[in-house]
Formats: structure tokens, sequence, C-alpha cells
């Protein structure tokens, strides 16, 4: 049986394909060090304390407060009473896929050319080289999901990315973070494809489509557990007759398909689905879509109205990610109001600042601040430690890498960022940030990473 | 809660009485929003009329305790798109550019202006109390006129028909005059030659014996007036080689008061346009080398325009959606090494002097009321105006969103 299960296991892996173009990030050595008199937010949303954090070997091996006992033996870094958090995760970005210069050329997000794209991956679409990464360091980000865009109902795989300067894409891979699926709601699939005379061209349209789509689905994992099985038994059947005469055909696989795959990978649970949705009622039938099929809602993104329904987000263990003020740029987005993110924190959900724009990734915590700042005034408890987690926890939570980084703790990559002020305020820039313990950006040592396009026609800036 | 009781109160009293007004205790911000005395303001008929400590207050008079909280000027916003559309993205609710059309000086946004739009108490919560509203460049590379408003919705949003004139030479503009950027500044200043041409024959024209102009009269009548100077001229020119062009080509026309936005590259030429004193409209935030023009780009500009002395004032763009708020630009400007007092300037007094707007953008004694009393530092994303005064009367702080948040709130019991 043991040789069955290795069997079956090596087939679904090549199904799914994760491992045809993996990760080749590997963070260079560093020294290890001791991070002292730190106001230190591990991003737990319990507060702050000052104190240290150890690094060695790209994690975090030790925290403590001030008066707790801290290795002595490798190099001391004072902080000198500035701010330590995780480094910020964007969970919506475009960086790479629709880069900086934003030329035709370079416009490589949305593959609008089906209603169904599941097929697609960004990551075959990011350009490293886009200035907008380093810019987006200059804010704390560390890590990002970079995802196909909204135009259609499956735009395609996302790639959750390390922010470091590479010459590849796999070079900024995050090890081992699972691949999401981007899907979207409302206007926009059903205004480039109704442009043309093709379904959808309306939400029923698109609803129509995302249950034709997982019915395939369902029909293509079908055929490969019939598959499995058949293999299974034919193993069975061949160890067990050794030295037999008789022949049997071995089962002959399924022709790949690539967007069944994607959706198969959700339907198995290995896929994340971010899906792009503004309103409350269509979040709420999403909802239902996934019971109808059987799979998670990992997060809404863009959810303008998921205010409305942070009751429901918090019982379907869905997450919110979301803008601080952006509204009114669409006709779903008019309800959008400044309160959102803190109205989902106090319905018990999860709730995430993200930012889908290159302007806005440079200051995640400044769009947390102005959430947190909204939901005081309107009298609900959130505090600038709750509101960090909107951009670190809770984000590495809905791209399934919580247990490695988001937090700072023990055993985690030492993902951190150095403010220069309280990081809730507009005056904080990230000073230092470090990514699996090595320093990715020193604006006092004029560190930073500069692309091959900006090398040699833009000044640095630190 | 207590912003919203207290503004609500203050209707009532003013309402009593809206010729005089009483502001005890309010910090006219210096260096930061600690700084600054304590001091009452005395308002007469929307204007300020006196300005010191323990002022009495006459019979009759409403009376608001701003507990040594910072006050600033109404914020000036020097170019957004605020009442021309009430949602950016419908096309069809969208009137603030002309389409299949390469020339249209004449084109005033006034007219399309929706004074009752949902938008309007949103940029007054981000402290805002005037702005320019700023024709899109469309098809054209003159745009049109902007108009100046007040954050207040009805009828006194509008408060001039005509400020500007807007010409779009960046990379992307240039598209209708030819394909090229050299014949689009050859088009732009070809036009106000003609306009010159038509000022001449302008009684010829008027009886019908002259009408060989490749203008319509709109458009000459709105370039002669940049020409001589009744209207400046505000160019959104990106790239630091086009600036230079731009400056040295519109020389040629001594009293045209020329004006640069977007801007990017400007830091890079900072001397010529310190030396010509030209002022300069940017958006702080907006520091992506998005084309080859904005190579330049950074989100330092600001201090680096300052130390070499160019007059500068800040814009939130558009969608105002997506751009806001013209405080937020300012503190990052200030995290970028611009002193505080030069970030409030650039949306208070810089901009009311580049527009010429007087009595405005200042607190002192015969300035416009037009104040935030603000709940921390104004320039602080976490801040927001406590209450807000234009012309001397309180504004509606209530908005369409904070009615859907108690909506909301109560719904699902989140307090």
């Amino acid at each position: 049986m043991i040789k069955l299960w290795v069997l079956i296991a090596g087939i679904a892996l090549s199904s799914s394909s994760a491992a045809d173009y993996p990760s080749t990030y590997d963070p260079p050595p560093h020294a290890a060090f001791v991070l002292t008199h730190a106001i230190v937010d591990v991003g737990e949303g319990q507060g702050e304390f000052e104190g240290w954090v150890s690094v060695a070997d790209g994690k975090i091996v030790g925290i403590g407060m001030m008066d707790d006992a801290r290795p002595d033996d490798v190099l001391e870094i004072n902080a000198g009473g500035r701010w330590l958090t995780p480094g910020v995760i964007d969970v919506h970005s475009h960086l790479g896929d629709y880069p900086s210069p934003g030329y035709r050329a370079h416009s490589d997000g949305n593959e609008a050319t089906s209603p169904v794209t599941a097929e697609v991956w960004a990551e075959h679409s990011v350009w490293p080289q886009d200035p907008q990464f380093p810019l987006a360091l200059k804010g704390g980000v560390t890590t990002l999901q970079v995802l196909p865009g909204s135009a259609n109902l499956f735009g395609g795989r996302s790639v959750v990315l390390k922010n470091i300067w590479s010459r590849t894409v796999q070079g900024m891979k995050f090890p081992g973070a699972p691949y999401g699926l981007k899907m979207a709601c409302g206007e926009n699939p059903k205004r480039v494809y109704g442009s043309r005379s093709q379904s959808p061209s309306t939400r029923m349209g698109n609803f129509a489509g995302y249950r034709k789509a997982w019915i395939d689905a369902q029909e293509y994992q079908r055929k490969w557990v019939r598959f499995e099985k058949a293999l299974g038994e034919y193993e069975l059947w061949r160890t067990s007759n050794d030295g037999e005469t008789d022949y049997k055909e071995p089962p002959s696989p399924p022709k790949r398909n690539l967007q069944m795959e994607t959706l198969v990978g959700v339907l198995k649970g290995e896929i994340l689905v971010h899906n792009h949705c503004y309103r409350a009622d269509e979040m709420a039938q999403i909802i239902d879509l996934s019971r109808e099929f059987g799979y998670q809602v990992t997060a809404f993104h863009h959810a303008v109205e998921a205010y409305k329904i942070g009751d429901l987000l918090a019982a379907n263990n869905v997450c919110a990610a979301m803008w601080a003020d952006w509204w009114q740029f669409k006709l779903e987005s008019f309800d959008g109001i400044k309160e959102n993110v803190a109205m989902v924190q106090a319905a018990g959900a999860c709730a995430i600042v993200h930012s889908d724009s290159a302007r806005g990734i440079q200051r995640l915590n400044q769009e947390a601040a102005k959430a947190m700042a909204a939901g005081q005034r309107l009298g609900l408890s959130v505090d600038a430690t709750v509101a960090l987690t909107w951009i670190t926890r809770n984000a590495a939570r809905a791209l399934g890498i919580a247990d490695q980084t988001g937090t700072l703790a023990v055993g985690k990559m030492a993902d951190m960022v150095l403010w220069s002020h309280p990081p809730m305020s507009v005056y904080a820039r990230a000073e230092t940030v470090f990514i699996d313990g090595v320093r990715r950006l020193d604006r006092a040592a004029e560190l930073a990473p500069v692309t091959d396009f900006e090398l040699g026609q833009r000044e640095e800036v630190f | 809660m207590k912003r919203v009781l207290l503004v609500m109160g203050l209707l009532g009293v003013t309402s009593l009485s809206a010729e005089e007004l009483l502001i005890k205790n309010v910090r006219l911000v210096e260096t930061s929003f600690q700084s600054g005395k304590v001091s009452d303001l005395r308002i007469v008929d929307g204007i300020i009329t006196q300005i010191g400590a323990d002022l009495v207050a006459s019979a009759g008079t409403a009376v608001f305790d701003g507990e040594a909280r910072a006050v600033t000027p109404g914020f000036i916003d020097s170019g957004t798109t605020i009442g021309l559309a009430e949602v950016q993205g419908l096309g069809v609710s969208r009137d603030g550019e002309q389409v299949d059309d390469d020339m249209t000086a004449g084109f005033q946004v006034y007219l399309a202006l929706n004074e009752d739009s949902s938008l309007i108490p949103i940029a007054t919560n981000d402290g805002i109390t005037r702005g320019l509203i700023v024709p899109g460049a469309g098809d054209s590379n003159y745009a049109g006129q902007s108009a100046l408003v007040r954050f207040k919705q009805g009828p006194t949003f509008l408060n001039e028909e005509t400020m500007a004139q807007h010409l779009y030479l960046r990379e992307g503009d240039r598209r209708r005059a030819g394909g090229s950027r050299s014949s689009a500044l050859a088009a732009a200043l070809e036009a106000l030659e003609e306009s010159a041409r038509y000022d001449k024959q302008r009684r010829a024209f008027n009886t019908n014996r002259n009408r060989s102009f490749d203008l319509d009269e709109s458009d000459l009548v709105a370039l002669s007036a940049v020409r001589r100077g009744e209207m400046p001229l505000v160019v959104q020119v990106d790239r630091a080689a086009d600036i230079i062009k731009v400056v040295t080509a519109f020389r040629s026309y001594p009293d045209l008061r020329l004006i640069l936005a977007s801007a990017a590259e400007a830091w890079k030429v900072a001397p010529l346009l310190s030396a010509e004193n030209i002022p300069v409209l940017i958006n702080v935030m907006e520091n992506l080398p998005q084309n080859f023009d904005r190579l330049g780009a950074r989100l330092d500009q600001a201090t680096l325009l300052a130390d070499a002395g160019v007059t500068f004032a800040f814009l939130s763009g558009s969608p105002y959606s997506e751009t806001r708020s013209l405080g937020q630009a300012a503190g990052v400007a200030v995290a970028q090494g611009l002193s505080w007092q030069q970030a409030i300037a650039a949306i208070t007094s810089v901009p009311a002097a580049i527009w010429g707007l007087a009595g405005l953008g200042r607190i002192e004694r015969g300035a416009i009321a037009d104040l935030v009393i603000w709940d921390g530092d104004p320039l602080e994303v976490t801040s927001a105006p406590l209450a807000v005064l234009i012309d001397g009367e309180w504004v509606d702080l209530e908005t369409r969103q904070s009615a859907l948040a108690n909506r909301y709130v109560e719904l699902l019991n989140l307090k």
C-alpha cells in the first residue's frame, strides 16, 4: 500500500505542475545579529514593547524585552528607539505584470481574450526589472502577491513574491507559497465581454460562466480520479502477479488541461481563491457558489462593501482585502466608506488593507492608519496594533504563508521593517528593511536595489 | 460622534446669529501643529475681524471653543475634478473634457459643474475648502478653462467661472497635433499667434468682413486672454527638456503668466524656474517613472524645489477618489524632508498667491474665514476636521458615506 500512495502522490503533483517552475530564491548568508532598543510590535495585535529581536540564518531566533537576557556574542544593531514591525505584505499587486514604464508593450496583466483563462499564470508576465519593486520596498513591503487582472471571470494563477531584486521571477518566488486563483465579480468581466457581444454581458451571465467552469472542473477531476483508481488497480494487479504471463494494458492518463488543473487545484484545497468583488450582495452570492462546488473563498479583494456583510464573512471564514478610502471611480465602488476596514474588524472577520496600486503599495501603513482613524471616530475599538495586523498577519494568512512570515515569532522568516516614526504616522519611513535576515534597504547606508531599467538613467533616492 | 455633535450644535446656534461668530482657543499653527499661539478669532460677515486673547462675545454671538486645537486656513486644491463626474468610470456621467476636437480653449468646465454632487462634502472632510476644477486633456492640447469652487454643496459651490487655461504637452498628449511634441508645441504657439491676429482684426471679424481663422471665436477669445496675461496658462509637462522648451517658447509673450503642472522633472531645471519665477503644481505622490517623460519622478520633489527657491503648490489630481488627500500629500512631503510649515503653505497661502485669491490661504485680520479646526496634526493621515468654516459659515460634515456607516453599524450591532 505504501508504494501505491507514493505513486498517487506523484501523479497528483505532476497534474498540478507546481514543481515545474520552482522558486530558486535562496537568501544569501548574513551575519547573525540582535536588534536592540526597538519598539517592537510583533504583529499579533497585542501592543508594543521595548525590546530586542535576534536573527540567525534568515530566521528569528529570539525575541525579548530589554530586561530579558539576549545573545551577546553576535552583532548588535541599536535601533535607538525606532519602531520594528513585521514586513508589510500586499495581497493585491500587479507589480511586474503592469510595470513602469506602463506602455502597452509592458501591459501583461489581463489575458482579456476569453472569460475563463484559469490556465494563465501571472508569474509568466512578471518583469523583475520593474522599478516599482524597489519603490514598494521603500514602503516596507517584503512580500507581495501579484495577480492577473480582473477582465475575466477566472483571470489565472497568482504568484507570491519576495520583494528582492533578481534576474528572474523564479528568483523572487516565495518558496512553498500556495498559488492563488484570481476570480472577478461584477462590472469588469461583463463590460469586457459584453462590449464584444459575448457572454458574460450581465451579472447573471457572470454566474452562469462561473458555474459552467466549475462543472467542467468537477468532470475533469472525476476523470483523473477514475484514472488514478484504474492505475492503482493495475499496479496492484501487476505487483501481485509476479511471474505471471497474463498481459494487461496500463490505463492511459487523461490529456492535461491547464485551465482545469488550476480549477481542480482549488477544489482540492491546494490553490487559494482570491475573488475581486466590490458589492456585498455579489459576495454573498459568491459564497453560495463556493458552497455549491465545495471550495473555500480565501479572500474577497476590493471588498468596498464588506462592511455591509462583516457577519457573513466572519461566519464563512473569508477575509476581506480593502482600500482605506478609494471609492467612486466606478459604479460598484460608489458605496465605499472610510470606516470599511474597521467595521469588518469589529464584526470579527479577517480584515486586510491592500493596494492594487504601484503608488498605494508605497504607503500601506498610511492606508491602514486612515482606516483605523475612521473606525475610531465611529466609536469602534481599533488601535494601531490592530491596524498593523491588516497589512502583516492577516495578509500572510490570506496568502497561506502565516506559518512562515507575517508576524515576528521565533522560527519565522526574519522579514522586518524598522520605521523612523510610529508606523501609523504619515511621517513614518521604512528606514531599514530585512528580508530573511538580509538588509535589502538601509537608507542611512544608501543601500537599496536598483533595477536594470533604472541603471544609468534614473537617480537613486534614499 | 463628538465631532458630529459639535457641528450639529453649532449649526443650531449660528442660525440665530449668522453675522457674528467667536472662535475661542484655537492654535494658530506655525512650525508644527503643536506650535503657535492659542488665540480667539472674531468673525463678522464671513471675515476675520479680530485675532487676540480673551476676546469677549457680544450679545447674541455664537461661541465655539476650540480647546487649543490646531486651526488652519481651509486647504486649496490646485487641481481636481469634483463636480465634473459622479462616477469617474462612467463616461456618461463625466463632463470634464471634450472629445473629437483638438482645440478647445473656449471650453469652460463651470457650465458642467454639479453643485449638489455627493463628492463635495467628502473633500470638505479632508479639510479642503476651495479648489480649481480642471478640464482633462480629452483630444485637445488646449483643453479649456478651469473654475474655482467652494467645497460646500449648493448654490455657492461655484466661486469663479474661469481661472486658468490648461495646455497639455506631456507624452501622449500630442496625437491630435501631428503626432510629435514638436508639432504640439508649434500648434500651441501658432494658436496664440492666431489670437493676436484675431485681436487686430476683431472689428472686421465682428462685421463679418474677415473670417479666415482656423479656430473658433471662443478659442480665439480665450487665447487672447492668455496672451495678454488676463488668465494664467497652466502647462502640463513632465520632461526636463520639454520644460525648458516651454519656458523658452512662451518668453515671446511678455504678459503671459506661465504655471507648470505635473512637472515630474521640474527639479532638474529648478534654477531656471526659480529665476523666471514660474510656479509649479505637483502631485506629491506621483513618483512612478510611468513613461520616458517621467524617468526623473521622485517622492522628494517638493523638497528639491523648496531648496532651489521654486514656488510650488500641491494638487490632488484626478480622480479625487484615488488621489486623496491633499493633507496626506503634504504629510508625505514632510516625511521626505520638506518643512511642516512649507508643506502647509503649499496647500494654503502659496496656492492662494498663485491664483490671486485675496483673503484666502492665511489667517489674519481681514481674511476670509475659510477655517478648519482639526482633531490632531492637520497633515496626519489619522486626523480629520472637527469643524469647517467656509466664508464664515459652518459646513455640515455629514456625508452619504457617514450615513452608510451609521446604517450598517446599527444593523450589524458593531458598537
